[in-house]
């Protein structure tokens, strides 16, 4: 993609965020002010010059994230679409040690020998990012796991959030292996032995509208209580 | 019944989620680094309490660990 030779501030800092340098872990930046940019900018340079002295990068991890967060925070008196007076909320009914756990994300993992039909098998994550509209319009597919997959072998692919961690490991985003390890220590009565992932960068409208089937398939498992792990 | 795991508490606190553990994590990482099993399993270990402990809903644990990956 071309970059244009004169660019200001602003474009600079948004092109983070679906632009031509695209970077998810800082699409934050398109929610900053040029100023709230700029200081966290400057902050950042700051730290690596600390490193140049054998300071280690926890600084740098810590100011990311800080920053994330106050990108993310909302604004006094912004509009808020999923804001609620009140949500669900069900006891268990029995022991969580006799409980069968399912595991559901938004990740958008799968498992590459049953893809999706919704064009991310096979395709880049720099290509699936670029076709982020369009996820936002349609519905969601729900991929299911099965959970004796060998973990290298799941694939994951997502417009929404930067992948490298959770294509390194799955775990930072599909903790299947985390539960198991909690049912063989007794912690559950057991992890269901299918996962479940979608893309969460989906048309909310038409997620809403899927989920009475989803919630059928998940029972339908003999799943009892939902471990969710939205990103 | 469901508990999820997210950063960002105030998602958590608008949406009212029934259970949600809330971690010190950048987008992208909700359960934590790659390779960390430790964090994985406090994190996984967290929501299981607050499925068996939460006694009504908007229920919320935040872990204060920071993101430290493994070398």
């Amino acid at each position: 993609m071309l970059i244009p030779m004169r660019e200001s501030f602003e474009d600079f800092k948004n092109s983070f965020s679906y632009g031509s340098r695209s970077d998810l872990s800082f699409k934050f930046l398109k929610a900053l002010s040029d100023d709230q940019a700029a200081e966290f900018l400057a902050r950042l340079l700051h730290e690596v010059g600390e490193m140049y002295d054998g300071a280690g990068p926890e600084a740098l991890l810590d100011l990311a994230f800080e920053w994330q967060v106050k990108a993310y925070t909302p604004k006094p008196g912004a509009e808020r679409p999923y804001v609620y007076e009140e949500g669900p909320f069900e006891p268990l009914t029995h022991q969580l040690e006799e409980t069968t756990v399912g595991l559901v994300t938004s990740s958008g993992h799968f498992d590459p020998s049953d893809p999706p039909g919704d064009g991310r098998a096979g395709t880049a994550q720099e290509s699936i990012i670029d076709r982020i509209d369009e996820f936002l319009r349609n519905a969601p597919e729900l991929s299911t796991v099965d959970l004796s997959i060998d973990p290298p072998h799941l694939e994951v692919v997502h417009p929404g959030y930067d992948t490298r961690s959770a294509s390194r490991d799955p775990e930072v985003t599909f903790p299947a292996r985390a539960l198991q390890r909690a049912a063989n220590r007794g912690g559950i009565g057991s992890l269901a032995s299918t996962g479940y992932s979608f893309v969460g960068a989906c048309s909310q409208g038409r997620l809403r509208k899927e989920l009475d089937h989803w919630i059928d398939v998940w029972k339908g498992a003999g799943i009892e209580a939902l471990f969710l792990v939205p990103v | 019944m469901a508990v999820v795991v997210r950063s960002f508490r105030h998602v958590a606190q608008e949406m009212k989620y029934p259970r949600a553990v809330i971690t010190q994590h950048p987008m992208g990482r909700p359960m934590g680094p790659p390779e960390d099993s430790s964090t994985h399993d406090l994190v996984v270990a967290a929501g299981l309490e607050l499925l068996t402990n939460a006694s009504a809903g908007s229920a919320i644990v935040e872990l204060h660990g920071p993101y430290r990956p493994v070398t």
